[in-house]
């Protein structure tokens, strides 16, 4: 008997072909879940730059104001956003609130996370 | 009525044999459904081609696999609402389930995952077995009780629910935790919860819904409602189930 599973699981979770929406909510909680963990841990990193005193600290945050560090900012809001409101849709449909629609509710909150961005990008650009 | 030249890609394994993709060329009627197009596949190519049927009318649930990568009974899949008349229809058996030959994989688990459920009977109606064929109103025939094995003391009925495992392989959650009650299971939880006021059955199945391979290993993906051919719902049954858990909680809290 052959276990399929072994051969494929891995990809299952980021597997959106031919699926519907809730599906794609299911993906990118993942990939936004792994990316700020990955953040928090690289944030830790950053923060232990103040041991090495006041120099070191004002030279990363002269480096942070540089456009690639602010796009990385961008992409960090972006995933705090989807990760956030999507898990807010989960939550609701988990108290039994909007399980009907949740479809919809991912689409509005997506819409809701992509104005917040936009507005968000500019004012970090304008820094 | 016109026929179709529809290639099938479809996937081979046998115990012996590395997994593979054979495709066979069908002439099938366009009022053709898949499943009859791999009878023809079979009939005609290989005879060594092994999937499941039987009632042809969504009722069994046996024959469910996966078309062009998405969960379907290709018994009630019409061929032209799947093909788009140029590439190959692509065939694959059920994923999160152990693959036996070819299109057939063994649910044997999945069933014994419903029995670990422990539902009993969960329609009034079949509290009254033995029963009697004279309910189902046949033609010219004498009443008569229908003997059941020894051993059959319960079983399992999930109303609307056919057990064809669509739900379990479109559930990306089952790929992480092979003792995930799955969305079949827990919507069984749910209906069985709704038969019995009695508070050790209620307590006992809120338990397994409860626990660690229960509701909350759902990701709210939505995927078993959206392929199950049946409309059982089963994220809806999660949700619910999850409600009144959370519901259960809070009473605990605040001494209700």
């Amino acid at each position: 008997m052959h276990d399929y599973r072994k051969v494929s699981r891995a990809s299952r979770w980021l597997d959106v072909r031919r699926r519907k929406l809730g599906m794609w909510a299911y993906a990118l909680n993942r990939i936004t879940g792994i990316a700020l963990v990955v953040y928090l841990y690289l944030h830790l990193v950053v923060l232990s730059l103040l041991l090495r005193g006041p120099g070191a600290w004002d030279s990363f945050v002269a480096l942070a104001r540089s456009p690639f560090y602010l796009t990385l900012d961008v992409i960090l809001l972006a995933g705090i956003l989807i990760h956030g409101l999507n898990g807010l849709r989960i939550a609701l449909t988990g108290f039994g609130i909007g399980v009907g629609a949740q479809k919809a509710l991912f689409t509005i909150l997506m819409i809701v996370s992509a104005i917040a961005l936009w507005v968000a990008a500019l004012k970090i650009f304008r820094i | 009525m016109n026929m179709l030249k529809v290639p099938l890609q479809i996937f081979r394994y046998k115990p012996d044999q590395p997994p593979r993709y054979d495709t066979f060329t069908v002439e099938v009627p366009d009022t053709a459904h898949v499943i009859d197009a791999i009878d023809a596949a079979w009939a005609v190519h290989d005879q060594s081609l092994t999937f499941r049927r039987a009632c042809h009318h969504s009722s069994c649930g046996s024959c469910a696999f996966r078309i062009n990568g998405v969960e379907k009974l290709p018994c009630v899949t019409r061929v032209t609402d799947v093909w788009d008349g140029l590439t190959p229809l692509r065939l694959e058996p059920l994923r999160n389930f152990p693959i036996v030959s070819d299109l057939v994989v063994d649910v044997s688990d999945f069933f014994q995952r419903m029995s670990a459920a422990d539902m009993t009977i969960t329609c009034e109606a079949e509290a009254f077995l033995p029963f009697t064929v004279d309910s189902f109103a046949v033609a010219e025939l004498e009443p008569k009780v229908v003997e059941l094995p020894e051993n059959f003391s319960r079983f399992n009925r999930f109303e609307q629910c056919i057990e064809c495992g669509i739900c379990m392989s479109a559930c990306p959650t089952m790929a992480a935790d092979e003792r995930f009650l799955g969305p079949a299971g827990l919507a069984a939880i749910y209906q069985a919860r709704n038969k019995t006021d009695d508070p050790k059955k209620v307590a006992h199945l809120l338990g397994l819904a409860d626990g660690e391979h229960g509701v909350w290993r759902c990701h709210s993906a939505f995927e078993c409602t959206e392929a199950c051919p049946q409309a059982v719902d089963p994220a809806g049954k999660i949700m619910a189930l999850r409600r009144e858990l959370i519901a259960r909680r809070f009473s605990k809290l605040f001494g209700k």
